[in-house]
């Protein structure tokens, strides 16, 4: 019996989801997020918060051709303590902000938070200087794989501004769908007007 | 030595009555239910030929599948052996001779006799035909699953057949496909869990050809304890209190009955043997910073640190190793462990094979201890070591602030 529960506890998980997760629109134009922040999208995209893994109130994902090609993360303002990626258990932790760290700890939060996704050889490159809304911060280019082997490539933007982290985090397969939208990406990147 | 004579005793009284050893280059009936086992499994080995994690190091490689084949002897012939770049102890053998080693248990084995002895043991499930009995027996739980599979696919193509946008049904089906990898990878870890007695059969058999194998028998209990010692010193109560299993598949716990049969069973066999820890270490050694840099990202700092301080308690290796546990302190902020981690790094940094992150990272910390000098110091060295890393702007940009006094 207690295997019959074990087998049919994703199952559940899945039905449930199913039946509640909506994915919205997030129209063309200027998108706000949570208090701080907004971004101007040049088209429409897909709001697809519910149903990320590891969903956390502060973190907007969206998507065009679906999570698996093409997501972009947006934060708004981590505080110390809180993540991009929400752990499934305690014991399985996952990256925290915290209030003293070094500018390279917080491009090791953005990579082993794409780790705590589950992508594999993941790799931050390119670090250089980057304005977020009138703030400095750090620019980043990353490649990943995924656990069955595919090629992918990141680009995005950490920026810490008054004691809050703001993450924009793009994903997405290297072949053909990275670039298809990095010139969209690049422009939310550089749309973003924060206070 | 009485406790342990009961121990192996009652091992030995658990295990079913000795099988046949199944025979070198034995390939199943084409309509046997063994094929249809081998058949999965051929998939899943395919599979592993693209996976993301799959080590492609030739030398790497060569000298895992070296160990196996001591560890097999005639059986060699009939194995397959991948090295997966995944943090966590685990060796795995499949009904058609597939086999997966991990990096973890490369990293927690002190050297080649510990090795031979896990793969041994693996060998010893394969040999045993333990997959195809435990298989048979969980028939039912796979009859689940499938049926699970089929009904999360519907649910999942219905709900993206009534979604309002072309990218919303796939997202749908993209939520859903995740679940069903899921439960697809849960029936295929069934593939590797064995009943208490098979893991007890293993133990000793797998003890066996390592001494046969020329290594030294005690190399297997010391093995076992290694591991148990790694689990009390996880960061989490729960892990803490939790029985060590010896690998991410087994449902069965380590208990110290299992370890102390081995010890008693070396006793019967000739002492002493080869350890091998040179060569392990020297196929190892290329790849220990990636694969601490992925058992940190695992979270469970205590745990690393046990590891390390395996690695580190011969001496060698040590400008790596204090890195890393540098690393680990610096990430788990504790109370107290930004000093144990600056200790580590000026540990490190005193050794010929520091990795040049050392030097950011002392600055960096001693710039969080207000040793200004210090951290300007360290950031300078960062900087002349490695010129070209593309964060030496970012840490310039340090050595700035410091001068601007921020």
């Amino acid at each position: 019996m207690r295997t019959i529960f074990r087998a049919l506890g994703p199952l559940a998980a899945c039905l449930a989801l199913a039946a509640c997760a909506t994915v919205t629109s997030a129209p063309a134009g200027a998108m706000k997020v949570g208090d701080a922040y907004e971004v101007a999208l040049g088209r429409e995209w897909s709001d697809i918060s519910n149903i990320m893994n590891g969903r956390t109130k502060k973190v907007r994902l969206l998507s065009i051709d679906g999570p698996l090609l093409n997501r972009l993360y947006l934060s708004d303002g981590l505080e110390p303590g809180e993540y991009l990626i929400k752990p499934a258990a305690k014991e399985t932790p996952t990256p925290v902000i915290r209030k003293d760290m070094s500018a390279s700890e917080r491009l090791e939060f953005v990579a082993d938070s794409v780790v705590a996704l589950e992508y594999q050889r993941v790799q931050l490159v390119r670090p250089r200087p980057a304005k977020l809304g009138q703030g400095n911060g750090v620019r980043f280019d990353l490649t990943a794989q995924t656990k069955s082997g595919l090629d992918v490539k990141g680009t995005g933007v950490i920026s810490e501004q008054g004691g809050k982290t703001y993450v924009l985090l793009y994903l997405a397969p290297a072949e053909h769908y990275f670039d298809a939208n990095l010139a969209e990406v690049e422009a939310i990147l550089g749309s973003a007007r924060l206070g | 030595m009485r406790t342990s004579a009961l121990a192996l005793a009652a091992v030995l009284a658990a295990m079913p009555a000795a099988a046949q050893e199944r025979a070198a280059g034995l390939r199943p009936n084409a309509t046997s239910a063994e094929a249809g086992f081998w058949a999965v499994m051929d998939k899943a080995e395919a599979e592993a030929k693209t996976r993301a994690d799959l080590n492609t190091d030739p030398a790497l490689n060569a000298y895992v599948r070296g160990v196996m084949c001591k560890a097999a002897a005639a059986h060699c012939p009939d194995l397959r052996v991948y090295v997966m770049d995944r943090p966590f102890m685990n060796a795995s053998m499949a009904p058609n001779g597939y086999s997966e080693v991990w990096s973890g248990l490369l990293l927690r084995a002190n050297d080649e006799a510990e090795l031979a002895y896990v793969l041994g043991h693996e060998v010893s499930h394969f040999t045993e035909s333990h997959t195809i009995e435990a298989h048979r027996a969980q028939k039912t739980r796979a009859n689940v699953v499938l049926a699970a599979t089929v009904v999360v696919a519907v649910a999942g193509a219905a709900s993206a057949a009534s979604a309002g946008t072309a990218s919303e049904a796939q997202s749908i089906m993209d939520a859903t496909g995740n679940t069903i990898d899921l439960i697809y990878y849960a029936q295929m870890a069934s593939f590797f869990r064995f009943s208490r007695e098979q893991e007890g059969e293993a133990d000793l058999l797998g003890q066996r050809k390592l001494a046969e194998a020329g290594y030294d028998p005690a190399a297997a209990a010391e093995s076992w304890r290694g591991l148990t010692a790694e689990t009390k010193g996880s960061d989490f109560k729960r892990v803490r209190e939790s029985e060590t299993r010896i690998s991410v598949f087994s449902s069965h716990p380590l208990g110290a009955q299992r370890i102390a049969a081995l010890e008693t069973q070396a006793g019967t066999l000739t002492a002493g043997g080869d350890r091998g820890r040179d060569r392990h270490r020297a196929a190892i050694r290329p790849h220990l910073g990636a694969w601490l840099r992925d058992d940190l990202r695992k979270r469970d700092f205590g745990q690393t640190l046990v590891v390390i301080d395996r690695l580190a308690a011969d001496g060698e290796d040590l400008g790596v190793l204090n890195y890393y546990r540098g690393e680990a302190y610096r990430m788990r902020r504790g109370d107290g462990d930004l000093a144990k981690a600056r200790d580590a790094y000026l540990a490190a940094a005193a050794q010929p094979d520091a990795p040049v992150a050392v030097w950011r990272e002392l600055g960096d910390i001693r710039r969080r201890d207000g040793d200004l000098a210090g951290a300007r110091t360290a950031y300078d060295n960062y900087l002349a070591k490695a010129p070209q890393a593309e964060d030496a702007w970012l840490v310039q940009d340090s050595l700035s602030s410091l001068d601007q006094g921020k």
